[in-house]
């Protein structure tokens, strides 16, 4: 069973953090949407390797940790265009 | 900084901020918590911050996000603390775990945190903190880095 408090609070914290990543039309460095496929793929290695932080039973992935990346992920998509 | 630096500064800062949301939330079980959570977050704004500079960073707060963000956290802290004191009398009572069984059933379901623990408030007041944390200890590095900006200014005025 998968517990919604941590998918929700996570998700509450990345979106936050996620509407404040913008590119920055002065900077030369460019972070396209490959970068965030191999984002997602450390964060779900991270997230086998953590185990079930902080619940123990309820899956074999750190929630918390994913639904963050997925927040940061839809708070860029939706705020932080720039 | 150099070119190494900067391609993989932003990446990591992206995993730092979502381990520091996984340390918030184990914050009512596990060593760690709001600031602990918090100061992992800001350790990610930091360190793009270092790296890019405060012009040109990614990950770029605002004084109006931060200031938000930041009142946000206080108030979220005293509405937490105010329910526990307007509804048994004391204040920051765990209004969703309920010790002295003097709650109603109706007002305990609202404040309980959905995990096998049920800890009421606690991942609240948490999740709450860990905002003030991340903006506070950011907005220190910020104030720093922009400190220069800020002398010329007071120089030409």
């Amino acid at each position: 069973m998968v517990y919604i408090g941590p998918l929700v609070l996570g998700f509450i914290i990345g979106f936050i953090l996620g509407t404040r990543i913008k590119p920055n039309p002065e900077s030369k460095m460019y972070f396209p949407a490959s970068v965030y496929v191999l984002l997602a793929i450390v964060v779900i290695v991270m997230a086998y390797q953590l185990g079930p932080f902080p619940f123990y039973t309820d899956s074999i992935l750190a929630n918390g940790l994913i639904s963050a990346f997925v927040g940061i992920v839809v708070g860029k998509l939706t705020f932080g265009r720039g | 900084m150099s070119t190494i630096l900067k391609l993989f500064a932003f990446p990591a800062s992206v995993v730092f901020m979502c381990y520091g949301a996984l340390t918030i939330l184990g914050g009512h079980i596990t060593p760690g918590g709001g600031f602990q959570g918090g100061a992992m977050i800001a350790a990610g704004i930091i360190f793009s911050l270092v790296v890019y500079g405060v012009d040109k960073t990614p990950i770029k707060l605002s004084h109006n996000f931060m200031a938000s963000l930041e009142s946000i956290g206080a108030i979220g802290y005293i509405f937490l603390g105010l329910a526990g004191l307007f509804t048994t009398g004391f204040f920051l009572y765990n209004l969703g775990v309920d010790l002295y069984h003097i709650v109603p059933p109706n007002i305990v379901n609202i404040f309980d945190y959905p995990d096998p623990i049920h800890a009421g408030i606690i991942p609240y007041l948490n999740f709450v903190v860990g905002l003030k944390v991340l903006v506070g200890l950011s907005a220190v590095v910020i104030t720093f880095l922009e400190s220069d900006k800020l002398i010329k200014k007071m120089e030409s005025n």
